[in-house]
């Protein structure tokens, strides 16, 4: 029953067999806990962008975003839960139950920002009114899920099973692979849009100058809306993704994630597009590195890697990406 | 569903009756006393604290229920000592004023016994009210181990505490024949209390302690430690917290490769932990308190129970059961209902078999031998490990 190894060697990294496996081990950790921390950090990368598009356009820390990644979840959710029966619940069902959740989250996002932002952005009302505005949002969408759903945990029931390549010690599973390429696809998809087409190119002119472009005969606050499309289409992504890979969701698995992806978009520095993609991953491996530290139990995990981040920011306060004179998005 | 209703429905109704007696002119008998003594002066008057109302009133009655089936079996054989027993319930509604109200009424209401409590905020408080009047108290369900520290000496406790499920873990590691264990927990009081626990008892006996892990709640992503595990060769991996995300872990621990035994705690002994873990949950050990549903020795309890009471009986109908068999078996030897003789009769018991096993006391009046059992999930389902 037990796969017991019959060894005394209760250190770090060390195996029955002596030093040679020893080096092998680490090696084969340190490239584990490499995959390990670029999938965490590919889910704080797809959430941070959202915050940095939606900062980088009206200046608005939305702290509702991981709100809308938990709603994107339970979107998906429900959507793999009609179309199951008809598409199954392997690949097929589960891209089109995102595509959906995309959809229908990015137009929540779209009302997000007529009903709550932009009324106050008409009204000149001071930045502050915004955020709190932001925290009302959260809490609005943080309860009325935990109302819908009387507090329940989902289970996402999907056939994906663990098969995946293993070298050695290092096990990589086919659901982790596409989780990694579905992410990298969304991210090139987003860098296309802002750069290269007309609507990302007006995203960009808003974030150096609203007046301006109003002059110019830019829709502002359908640019705007359409910002919040995208921000929140992604995050849901992320959320049915989360869902799909971790297998259950819940009301408040926004908070944390939410938190820590605002962090990525900060180290990445703010507003920045490519900004955001690095800075979650940065903040995913040095998450990951914490938990195998030597010395200090994983308790500290957040400690060391939030201090490193302090550090960072310290040295470089506008973050990796970030400029003094910015130049958004 | 529409059982919740109906209990919704009697709670209700039995505390309209309580107010409505409560109102009289007569400060008596807050609840029908369960049978009819054969002698009215000669009955025994056992006092029953338990949440009648508010948020744990279903625990409340499901206990009540299970004490009245002790007490009909015990008075259809002609009671103890040639008298019958009556109950009187008062309602603590999980609540430490209520209580302490609940605890006084009982005392005036000439009771000689206590036996019940279930919520240990509200229990605290009455040990010493009861104790003032020498009254013996079984608590059948409230575990904090506030309970024994501060025990004024009349208090018997047959849950099993914190201690007991150290107690039966370390057992199972052994019998599983582990040697490197790794203790996962989450930093709140009551999974760091069990793992820490677990950690110096399991070294006590001189064996490994890999790792011990702290992971915030609510967060999903586990593959790190479970890399982090792995490379310190655990071979069995002990979860203090709850299902929700211990059924992460297990996922993510089987996903990743592991191959050694997983073991969890009582917070995590629910249904919900096989559904969350799926595939990845068979073969699992979940420590639990024992539910009549999973005891062999419970079945015809729980048979009796349903179809009395027309559902099934709860997580601490058992031990409520077991309680005031406890009780009248002590007010037996007792032979009198003097406090202190009962008193001493119940720490003086000795081997008595209950639904959930065998009850001794040790110095603190707490079980003397863990009464946790061990579940394992097999083909999706929980099954008692011999």
């Amino acid at each position: 029953m037990l796969q017991g190894l019959d060894c005394n060697y209760p250190r770090t990294w060390m195996n029955c067999s002596g030093e040679r496996v020893h080096k092998m081990a680490v090696f084969s950790i340190v490239i584990q806990q490499i995959v390990n921390g670029l999938i965490l950090g590919s889910f704080y990368s797809l959430i941070a962008l959202g915050y940095s598009m939606v900062y980088g356009i009206i200046k608005l820390l939305n702290f509702a975003h991981g709100d809308i990644y938990m709603v994107g979840a339970f979107v998906g959710y429900g959507a793999l839960g009609i179309l199951g029966s008809k598409l199954g619940v392997g690949w097929l069902g589960i891209a089109v139950a995102l595509l959906i959740s995309m959809f229908l989250v990015g137009l929540l996002g779209m009302l997000i920002h007529r009903v709550a932002y932009q009324p106050l952005i008409n009204k000149r009302a001071p930045r502050m009114s915004l955020l709190i505005t932001a925290v009302g949002v959260s809490f609005t969408l943080f309860n009325g899920v935990m109302v819908l759903t009387n507090g329940e945990y989902k289970t996402f029931n999907t056939s994906l099973g663990y098969e995946g390549i293993s070298i050695g010690l290092i096990n990589i599973t086919y659901t982790q692979i596409i989780m990694v390429v579905a992410t990298a696809i969304l991210m090139l998809a987003l860098y296309w849009f802002i750069n290269r087409t007309l609507y990302g190119k007006a995203m960009r002119a808003i974030a150096l100058d609203q007046d301006a472009c109003r002059l110019m005969g830019i829709n502002v606050t359908k640019t705007i809306g359409l910002t919040f499309f995208v921000g929140s289409a992604l995050a849901a992504a992320a959320g049915v993704m989360a869902g799909v890979y971790y297998g259950s969701i819940q009301f408040y698995m926004g908070f944390v994630i939410g938190l820590k992806a605002f962090t990525a978009a900060v180290i990445g520095g703010i507003g920045s597009i490519p900004g955001a993609m690095l800075g979650g991953l940065v903040l995913g491996l040095l998450e990951t590195a914490g938990t195998q530290l030597p010395f200090i139990g994983s308790a500290w995990k957040d400690v060391f890697s939030f201090g490193i981040l302090i550090l960072l920011l310290v040295f470089k306060p506008t973050g990796i990406l970030g400029k003094s004179e910015i130049e958004r998005m | 569903m529409s059982k919740k209703f109906l209990s919704t429905v009697a709670v209700t109704l039995l505390t309209l009756g309580l107010v409505v007696t409560g109102c009289g002119t007569q400060p008596s008998a807050p609840t029908a006393p369960s049978t009819t003594p054969s002698a009215s002066g000669g009955a025994i008057k056992i006092g029953l604290p338990l949440p009648m109302t508010g948020s744990e009133a279903t625990y409340g009655k499901d206990m009540e229920n299970s004490i009245k089936m002790a007490v009909d079996e015990i008075n259809a054989k002609g009671g103890v000592n040639g008298k019958n027993i009556v109950t009187v319930t008062g309602d603590d509604a999980c609540d430490p004023q209520q209580a302490t109200a609940a605890a006084n009424k009982l005392v005036s209401e000439g009771v000689v016994a206590i036996v019940g409590g279930y919520c240990s905020g509200a229990t605290i408080p009455t040990l010493t009210i009861y104790n003032e009047k020498n009254l013996p108290f079984v608590i059948t369900a409230a575990n904090s181990s506030k309970i024994a520290a501060q025990n004024p000496g009349n208090t018997f406790e047959i849950n099993g505490t914190a201690v007991h499920q150290t107690q039966k873990a370390i057992e199972l590691f052994k019998k599983l024949g582990a040697k490197n264990v790794a203790i996962v927990e989450q930093g709140d009081a009551y999974s760091a209390d069990l793992a820490k626990q677990t950690e110096d008892s399991w070294k006590a006996a001189g064996n490994t302690v890999v790792s011990h892990d702290v992971t915030n709640k609510g967060e999903q992503d586990f593959s790190s430690l479970v890399t982090s595990l792995k490379s310190k060769n655990a071979d069995l991996v002990f979860w203090t917290a709850y299902y929700a995300d211990g059924a992460l872990l297990i996922k993510q621990l089987r996903q990743g490769g592991y191959k050694g035994a997983i073991v969890v705690g009582d917070g995590s002994s629910d249904l919900k932990l096989i559904e969350m873990a799926g595939a990845a949950g068979e073969g699992t050990y979940v420590l639990s308190p024992p539910v009549a549903e999973y005891l062999p020795t419970a079945k015809q309890f729980a048979d009796a129970y349903k179809v009395k009471y027309n559902q099934s009986p709860g997580a601490y109908a058992p031990l409520a059961y077991d309680g005031m068999k406890l009780m009248a078996d002590a007010l037996q030897r007792a032979g009198s209902t003097d406090g202190k003789t009962i008193i001493k009769a119940l720490s003086d018991t000795k081997d008595f078999i209950g639904l959930a096993g065998k009850v001794n006391f040790a110095a603190d009046k707490t079980l003397k031998e863990s009464n946790f059992i061990v579940l394992q999930i097999k083909d999706g389902k929980f099954v008692l490990l011999p």
